[in-house]
């Protein structure tokens, strides 16, 4: 007989979902990826040089302040006790709350001549848009490198001074080599910011690819060159990070967790002052110098407040970034479940292509899916799709489930891998179904991760901006979008409220994240 | 009570059927995001009670996005602030034309599209401004005498990137032709105090820091950086004066682009549109624009804001400028290949 539950297995949703989510992306690169006109080879023959050279520069600068700014804090926060040291951890999370264009905004006016110093070097320069990058993006690898430094603590360090290593060499030869893969994936996020990077590179008037892409798309009028690019600094990152995946699978360390959590050392008072100002310069430099300079904005231009939109666009992009995020989470666990549930290698393929999403540049994603919405309209002459509020809302979050599906997967699958297969095989011992394992299992001893993904993603949908400037619906403003208009028409001061707010949400998100993770444990110390 | 929801629901069929299928609205599609629209808009909606929508967004991807709908598109109208795109959308096919006398009369006759497919509603020029101190207006003349090895090192200019540029750029090619045009770019490039970046109001804080003296700028940004609130801001602005370039006897004037109006080709709320192109192209409304954003009139009887009018009378280049969406990409090449990045 007929079996429907052979065809429609898990397998073959997982695989179908996916395609249904991904199809956009898959329909706009396979439409025009294999046409090399003109306009491509214009951008190989005079641009393609420049953009790869500043691309890589500006990754380079940022990747390294990042690793600095992220990685020496979150060793003497892991190993040391000294005052302060819980409230300076809590801080260290913060900038994570301020989008890289207003991190750049801010400090472009601070730093011009008519900022609060006067200043009359030019400081747009690429390296110093690197720094400012880094300062938005170091959360990145401080929580990666946090979590990694106090899983396995001072126990490593106890048995490399006892052979004869200094603090700095053990750090050096035993800790980082540990921490790699962690540090790795933390980088890996900073890099993929950088490249899509699009507000701050044009202000700077850095080249990278980014500018390419939206140069061929919109000044040329070539859409299918935009394609292109865009397709081929695809391929660059999926090489990047099937290199990665092929270099942590091979050097993959096992190590054992610290049994007992990880005692603090006290500092010699010799290293005070060299520990609290590391820890505390990215805090002033990326959270309280760009906080005090939205807050001292706000009272200089009280009057123009507009409170009504105010509250308004609060309202819209909480609504829109809760929905969206809602819509991850269930399929984030959707995937990585059904991942767990089986070894077929389809899941693992699955997983690893959503991870690229997070790659494609937002524009992309908005582009392709007009592009792939208009086809279906004009293929079904019935149907109206665009044109109404309600499909560009849908679209609108279509895009951001594309682009931050990665974002909710990634600390979902780390709690995942670390819970042992035993439980799985001991609950089907005892006759649990898949529904009744989720329930019983992987909900309690996961609730954090979810938590954790929801309020991470919810995060990046209220910075996100060039998806929500293409895709918005009429009259559908968001915090991040304001922002920008202002920015852009040179009105940073009034702009201010509006980055004011999407800080404070997202600092208090991330306060009551770490709070909540603390309390349980999570990080252990 | 059965009756009485007949008698309404009759009452609503008929309301609806006389409905000639336009809502009481007008959806824009705008690349301007100046809040002096936001203004016009409610002023409009006052008087009418026809109530105004807008999307922002740049104007190439809103063109995209217009192109993309097709005839579902929701937009009635599309503003942006360059001639050149309005050009692209019409060879596009995206735009029908405009017939009212009473635009016509409103707006100048030399801002008016030959094609009869946009209507400006205010213009501006690409000027010369340049450092009180380091430099005298007899030294400055036209935009090519800037590819002149005397201003090495002291030219600013935002990047090739930006719209405004790539008009003037356009202009240029229009008027000189190919071979002309990249000796210039390339001269000019020799020349710049630094690589082209910020925008154009950075240009200008640039030369009171002193790391430049002459920028390329359009005209209103000057009126907002004398009009701020923030003395740093005023102090920037008076340290540079303004100038008109190409003004001699022979020469073809400054160059200018227009924020212009277009109907899109399916436009759901045509009557109504026409309604609001009217009323801003109307003394009323163009007052309002030449006083908030300190843009030129397109309306002959307006006069200039006090700020603008104090830099005096310029002749402008009567380029059609359909020609600067005719000429873009020529213009993009230019860049790209004398490297003004």
């Amino acid at each position: 007989m007929f079996n429907f539950r052979h065809i429609f297995n898990r397998e073959s949703l997982v695989v179908c979902v996916f395609l249904i989510l991904f199809f956009p992306i898959i329909f706009l690169i396979s439409s025009t990826f294999f046409n090399y006109n003109d306009s491509l080879a214009y951008i190989f023959e005079n641009l393609i040089f420049d953009y790869s050279v500043n691309t890589l520069y500006l990754v380079i600068i940022t990747s390294l302040f990042s690793l600095v700014f992220g990685i020496i804090p979150a060793w003497y926060i892991s190993n040391y006790r000294f005052k302060g040291r819980k409230l300076i951890d809590l801080a260290l999370y913060l900038p994570l709350s301020i989008p890289t264009y207003i991190m750049a905004f801010t400090y472009s006016e601070i730093l011009s001549f008519t900022g609060p110093f006067r200043i009359k070097a030019d400081l747009l320069q690429i390296e110093i848009l690197g720094i400012i990058l880094a300062f938005s993006l170091y959360p990145y690898i401080y929580s990666v490198s946090r979590i990694s430094f106090s899983l396995f603590g001072s126990k490593y360090i106890d048995i490399s001074k006892n052979l004869g290593l200094s603090g700095f060499k053990a750090f050096y030869k035993v800790v980082l080599p540990l921490s790699r893969p962690a540090i790795f994936s933390g980088l890996f996020l900073v890099i993929m910011e950088v490249l899509n990077e699009y507000g701050a590179v044009k202000y700077f008037g850095v080249n990278t690819y980014t500018i390419g892409i939206f140069r061929s798309w919109n000044s040329m009028n070539d859409t299918e060159a935009a394609i292109q690019l865009s397709s081929i600094l695809l391929f660059i990152v999926m090489f990047l990070f099937f290199i990665e995946r092929f270099f942590i699978q091979n050097k993959r360390y096992s190590f054992t967790e610290n049994s007992k959590i990880s005692l603090l050392s006290n500092i010699s008072s010799k290293r005070v002052v060299w520990v609290y100002l590391s820890c505390l310069i990215p805090i002033l430099l990326a959270f309280i110098i760009p906080v005090l300079f939205n807050l001292y904005n706000i009272f200089d231009n009280v009057d123009r407040i507009e409170l009504k939109r105010l509250l308004h666009l609060t309202f819209n992009s909480v609504t829109v970034s809760l929905i969206s995020s809602f819509l991850i989470l269930i399929l984030a666990i959707f995937f990585l479940f059904s991942e767990k549930l089986s070894k077929s290698r389809i899941y693992y393929y699955v997983n690893q292509f959503i991870s690229l999403g997070y790659s494609i540049p937002g524009a992309v994603v908005a582009l392709a899916l007009i592009v792939f919405i208009n086809s279906i309209d004009q293929s079904i002459s019935s149907v109206n799709l665009l044109g109404t509020f309600l499909v560009y809302f849908f679209i609108l979050i279509y895009a951001y489930l594309i682009r931050f599906l990665a974002v909710g997967k990634s600390p979902i699958k780390s709690s995942f891998d670390k819970q042992p297969e035993t439980y799985d095989l001991s609950a089907k011992t005892l006759g649990l179904n898949n529904f009744k394992l989720f329930e019983k299992i992987y909900l309690p001893i996961n609730k954090y991760s979810f938590f954790a993904a929801l309020i991470l993603v919810f995060i990046d949908i209220m910075k996100e901006l060039p998806i929500t400037l293409i895709l918005r619906p009429f009259n559908f403003d968001t915090l991040a979008t304001q922002t920008y208009e202002f920015a852009v028409e040179e009105m940073i001061p009034i702009s201010s409220i509006y980055s004011f707010v999407i800080i404070s949400i997202c600092s208090i998100l991330l306060i009551i994240l770490k709070n909540y993770l603390d309390k349980n444990n999570v990080f252990r110390s | 009570m059965k009756n009485y929801l007949i008698s309404i629901l009759s009452v609503l069929c008929i309301v609806y059927s006389c409905d000639t299928n336009e809502s009481n609205e007008i959806n824009i599609y705008s690349q301007r995001h100046y809040e002096v629209d936001k203004k016009q808009y409610e002023n409009f909606e006052q008087k009418t009670g026809i109530k105004v929508n807008v999307i922002k967004a740049n104007a190439d991807e809103l063109l995209e996005r217009l192109k993309n709908e097709g005839a579902n598109s929701p937009a009635d109208l599309f503003v942006t602030v360059d001639a050149g795109k309005l050009q692209k959308g019409a060879e596009m096919g995206l735009f029908q034309k405009i017939n009212s006398d009473e635009i016509n009369n409103n707006v100048s006759k030399e801002l008016i599209d030959k094609n009869g497919y946009w209507i400006p509603i205010t213009y501006r020029a690409r000027i010369l401004v340049y450092s009180n101190d380091r430099v005298m207006a007899s030294e400055l003349s036209t935009y090519e005498d800037l590819a002149d090895e005397k201003w090495k090192g002291r030219i600013l200019v935002r990047s090739s990137s930006n719209a405004y540029n790539q008009a003037l750029m356009s202009s240029l090619y229009a008027n000189l032709g190919q071979e002309t045009v990249e000796k210039w770019s390339s001269g000019i490039v020799n020349n710049f105090a630094r690589d082209p970046k910020g925008n154009d109001r950075d240009q200008v804080k640039a030369i009171a820091a002193g790391q430049g003296d002459i920028a390329i700028v359009n005209s209103y940004y000057i009126g907002l950086l004398l009009s701020s609130e923030k003395q740093q801001e005023v102090d920037a602005g008076n340290s540079v004066s303004v100038f008109f370039p190409n003004q001699g006897e022979n020469e073809r004037g400054s160059h200018i682009n227009i924020s212009g109006f277009a109907m899109t080709k399916n436009a759901p709320n045509k009557q109504n549109s026409i309604k609001l192109l009217e009323y801003l192209t109307s003394v009323e409304a163009q007052e309002t624009y030449v006083n908030n954003s300190y843009e030129y009139p397109a309306n002959p009887l307006v006069m200039p804001s006090e700020i603008v009018q104090s830099w005096g009378e310029f002749k402008i280049d009567e380029l059609d400028l359909n020609k600067l969406g005719t000429y873009r990409n020529e213009a993009i090449k230019v860049f790209d290949k004398t490297g003004w990045k």
